[in-house]
């Protein structure tokens, strides 16, 4: 029992000598500080979640994995997956800015077999994200057909042209493929 | 709001079963890439269609031009769907009196006017702008 009080009387000096009241009180302040502006970070602001579109599968339908190149939303997309970039196939990485401007197919959903309506649009003013390429060419058409080209950089506009990845959007439910 | 968007869903699904093809869907998969869901465009790269297709029907010319730019001349579109599609453009993104004063598009018309698109569109679409102005500046 003694040895036991002297080891913590040993600890507890050696302690006392290598810190101060000071240092603790600098490092918690840091802590304080570094806390409030956690939720400064883009990070948080790239979590906004949009509205669902009206008959949108939902998060719960079993229809595959979303960073997955086989997703079914994927079958016409032509880049890197924003949901294998830091952000989501919603939405894009942060520092990223979802281009307006996209094109626009249908997938069909393997669960329901409805024919979903897609929009890809692609995540600009950031250099490009370089992983998880994914190309699939369902309903694709060359250049000269141009809104329905995935070939084009659709980073045009308002976001500026560089390109950084692509988030795919279902926006409706078509009756045929299109 | 989700009931709502519920039975716009359902409203869409019925509209499409009972005419074989939904305006809405074809202008989703053929416009709505550039010209947006709310028909704003891009400012100085894609025209914005809120308010200004009526103005067209209003001045000689306007009417075919409709038909005769490159995205609906050259859309994939038949005759028919392509005219139901700008009726119903026109009713959606223009004026209250424009969609009242519409005479349809007809498919005969839209076949005649959609094999001879413009190759120099930013002239012609000037020429009926200036034309819209002069219509809707006071006389004296």
């Amino acid at each position: 029992m003694s040895a036991l009080d002297a080891w913590f009387a040993r600890a507890a000096r050696q302690l006392a000598r290598r810190t101060s009241r000071r240092s603790f009180l600098a490092r918690l302040g840091t802590l304080a500080a570094g806390a409030a502006a956690l939720p400064l970070l883009p990070v948080a602001r790239a979590g906004a979640v949009r509205e669902p579109a009206p008959g949108e599968p939902d998060g719960s339908t079993p229809a595959g994995d979303p960073d997955d190149c086989a997703y079914w939303r994927y079958c016409a997309i032509d880049g890197f997956l924003a949901s294998c970039c830091g952000g989501t196939h919603l939405s894009c990485p942060p520092g990223a800015e979802m281009s307006p401007l996209t094109w626009i197919g249908t997938c069909q959903n393997p669960v329901d077999g409805k024919h979903y309506i897609v929009s890809y649009n692609d995540c600009c003013g950031k250099n490009a994200c370089g992983r998880c390429f994914c190309h699939r060419n369902e309903g694709d058409k060359p250049v000269y057909i141009p809104p329905k080209s995935n070939d084009i950089d659709w980073c045009m506009g308002r976001v500026g042209v560089i390109y950084n990845s692509t988030v795919a959007v279902v926006i409706g439910i078509s009756t045929e493929k299109g | 709001m989700i009931r709502c968007a519920a039975l716009a869903a359902v409203a869409l699904l019925a509209a499409a079963t009972a005419h074989g093809a939904d305006p809405r869907v074809d202008y989703m998969l053929q416009c709505q890439g550039c010209h947006l869901g709310d028909g704003s465009g891009s400012p100085g790269t894609v025209p914005d269609l809120r308010g200004s297709l009526g103005r067209f029907l209003g001045v000689p010319g306007g009417r075919e031009y409709l038909v005769r730019v490159p995205g609906a001349a050259q859309s994939s579109l038949s005759d028919e769907r392509l005219a139901a599609l700008l009726d119903w453009m026109i009713r959606e993104f223009g004026s209250a009196e424009a969609a009242a004063q519409l005479e349809p598009y007809r498919a005969e018309e839209v076949a005649r006017w959609r094999a001879d698109p413009y190759a120099e569109v930013q002239t012609v679409r000037r020429e009926l702008l200036r034309r819209i102005e002069a219509g809707s500046a006071p006389s004296r």
